[in-house]
């Protein structure tokens, strides 16, 4: 391996000073502007928790298949998975922080409603917060040690153990995320509500998370460990997943918002009419554009899905929407009806990079750069798609 | 691809492994000698390249058919709820394009499915009814079988079978076929 390879302690160094960096400048920002940092740490904290939990289920989903495809760039999403824990613990000490702006009368005078009120009270709420990460904790790790164990023993049974706790994980995920993502985000405005919220939040989860697969592999083949293992026909089928999974984001987005604008009642068009006003409308195209026109267009020919450059500069603009798709989400609630951006979301956003590159460099340099013991590793290097 | 069917001589050539038949359709396809088809008893991965096919064109067929139904139906839904009979709903504009999204959407997809079936089964010549001949009966269970043009008339069968012996030959046949279509 040359130096200075992306799985180098320099490039780890490297990321963990621009996260400490990053974090010295929020840090400082929160005597300035406490509710601007608050939301940039809330999207940061939602990104890379997701991130996280996008790398477990693209593990579940694949064991729970039986594929085999994967097998060869199966390290990434583990390494992604690992980064739970760090992430969803920051989540929470965010969201505690935060705690007393999700409750019932936070905004106003909002009626009674016994239910809602029990459900927003803030030890209630931070309970079923803490509930939610650590399920997704202990799964992402028994998952990914599982598979570590199979490095040494190459058993069958190790991939029988990881389809079965797969299978629990995606029904545990299914309900805990849902409501998760109705917790943190959803209830940033009381009043208003969604019931395809939790799918929404699932599509963009998924489709974040096989944009970062993509970029962290091709860097990986580029720079050493992965070269020769991941081939164009695994960069292929990422690419289709890619594809379907912006497609699904758009029709999800498109089911909620053609809903709301169908029947026109106030105490749903609540969420839109700001976000569809003023600076935000071009933002509202922009995030289409990010999530679904550009990758649809660019992703259709095949030559475009086996290309790495391609695939690399498609992967970063849907990450790049997440970001937009979260903002859109979180600030027209919390900061107010005009869109801010300066030096807290550039370091908010090199937090996220820094934490996402410090973390996954370290947690995939702790294994083999591929699952040496998984009986079915050598179909997965001689696939073709 | 259509046009009246020929007459070709034909060479057969028949595996028993589909390991033995990549190796032998990429050597074959190498050396230059036309290759009429190859049959198998289920998809062989790989066998497009060592054939050197060229790219499927039903992608073609799907996207220019998808974005026909697409935005014809998007102009007929327009032509109909806000120029032909324009109708209120609910206060709405009549040109509300989010309405006309869903059914333009299935329109694509319906005819985006179609076409690229119907385009297959034309390509292919399939119909109802018609009848299948396979070149041997074994091809549908445990033989794979390579049919080679004999359009240079030096490749004879002696020749094939010195080219072929090394990747397990199980057995060797010249037979006339008429190729129209099939390829």
């Amino acid at each position: 391996m040359t130096p200075n390879t992306l799985s180098s302690p320099l490039t780890s160094n490297r990321m963990a000073v621009l996260a400490t960096f990053a974090a010295i400048v929020l840090a400082a920002g929160a005597a300035v502007a406490p509710e601007r940092i608050w939301s940039n740490l809330l999207l940061v904290g939602f990104y890379l928790t997701t991130l996280g939990l996008g790398g477990a289920l693209f593990l579940a989903l694949n064991y729970v298949c039986g594929a085999s495809w994967n097998i060869a760039f199966r390290r990434v999403p583990e390494a992604m998975a690992v980064l739970l824990p760090p992430a969803g613990i920051g989540l929470l000490i965010v969201l505690a922080l935060g705690r007393e702006r999700y409750t019932w009368h936070a905004h106003g005078d909002a009626g009674t409603f016994w239910f809602k009120e029990l459900w927003t009270t803030p030890s209630f709420w931070m309970l079923r917060a803490m509930v939610y990460v650590g399920l997704w904790i202990v799964f992402s790790r028994v998952l990914v040690s599982v598979s570590r164990r199979q490095d040494r023993s190459g058993s069958v049974g190790l991939s029988l153990l990881n389809k079965r706790l797969g299978a629990i994980f995606l029904v545990v995920y299914a309900v805990s995320f849902s409501l998760a993502s109705f917790d943190w985000l959803m209830l940033l405005e009381p009043m208003w509500f969604s019931t395809i919220w939790g799918v929404y939040n699932f599509a963009g989860t998924i489709q974040a998370a096989i944009a970062g697969i993509i970029i962290l592999s091709l860097l990986l083949r580029k720079r050493g460990p992965l070269q020769g293992f991941f081939t164009d026909d695994h960069l292929h089928d990422l690419g289709k997943l890619l594809l379907g999974f912006s497609c699904f984001w758009m029709y999800i987005w498109f089911s909620q918002y053609m809903l709301i604008w169908y029947t026109n009642i106030p105490e749903e068009t609540s969420y839109y009419l700001p976000r569809t006003q003023g600076p935000w409308a071009p933002l509202m195209v922009l995030n289409l554009v990010l999530n679904w026109v550009a990758p649809f267009l660019i992703l259709l020919p095949k030559p475009c899905k086996r290309s790495g450059s391609v695939m690399m500069k498609v992967a970063v603009l849907v990450l790049i929407g997440r970001w937009v798709d979260l903002y859109i989400m979180i600030f027209p609630s919390t900061m107010g009806s005009t869109p801010v951006f300066g030096v807290w979301e550039i370091a908010s956003g090199a937090l996220l990079v820094g934490t996402f590159g410090w973390l996954f460099i370290r947690s995939f340099g702790n294994a083999p750069p591929v699952p040496t013991g998984d009986p079915l590793l050598s179909e997965s290097l001689h696939y073709h798609c | 691809m259509t046009g009246p069917p020929e007459e070709h001589s034909c060479l057969l050539a028949t595996f028993d492994h589909e390991e033995d038949l990549l190796a032998a359709t990429s050597e074959v396809h190498r050396l230059g000698h036309p290759i009429v088809d190859v049959f198998t008893p289920y998809a062989v991965h790989g066998l497009d390249r060592a054939m050197g096919l060229r790219p499927s064109r039903l992608t073609w067929v799907c996207f220019v058919f998808g974005m026909a139904g697409g935005l014809g139906m998007l102009w007929f839904e327009h032509w109909v709820s806000a120029l032909a009979w324009a109708i209120d709903v609910g206060g709405k504009p009549w040109n509300s394009l989010p309405s006309n999204v869903p059914v333009a959407f299935e329109a694509a997809v319906l005819l985006a499915g179609f076409a690229s079936v119907f385009a297959l089964f034309w390509v292919a010549r399939l119909f109802p009814g018609k009848k299948y001949r396979p070149v041997i009966e074994r091809v549908t269970d445990d033989r794979f079988v390579l049919v080679i043009d004999q359009a240079d008339s030096q490749f004879d069968a002696s020749q094939a079978e010195a080219l072929l012996k090394p990747f397990n030959l199980v057995d060797l046949e010249e037979r006339v076929l008429s190729t129209g279509g099939t390829s």
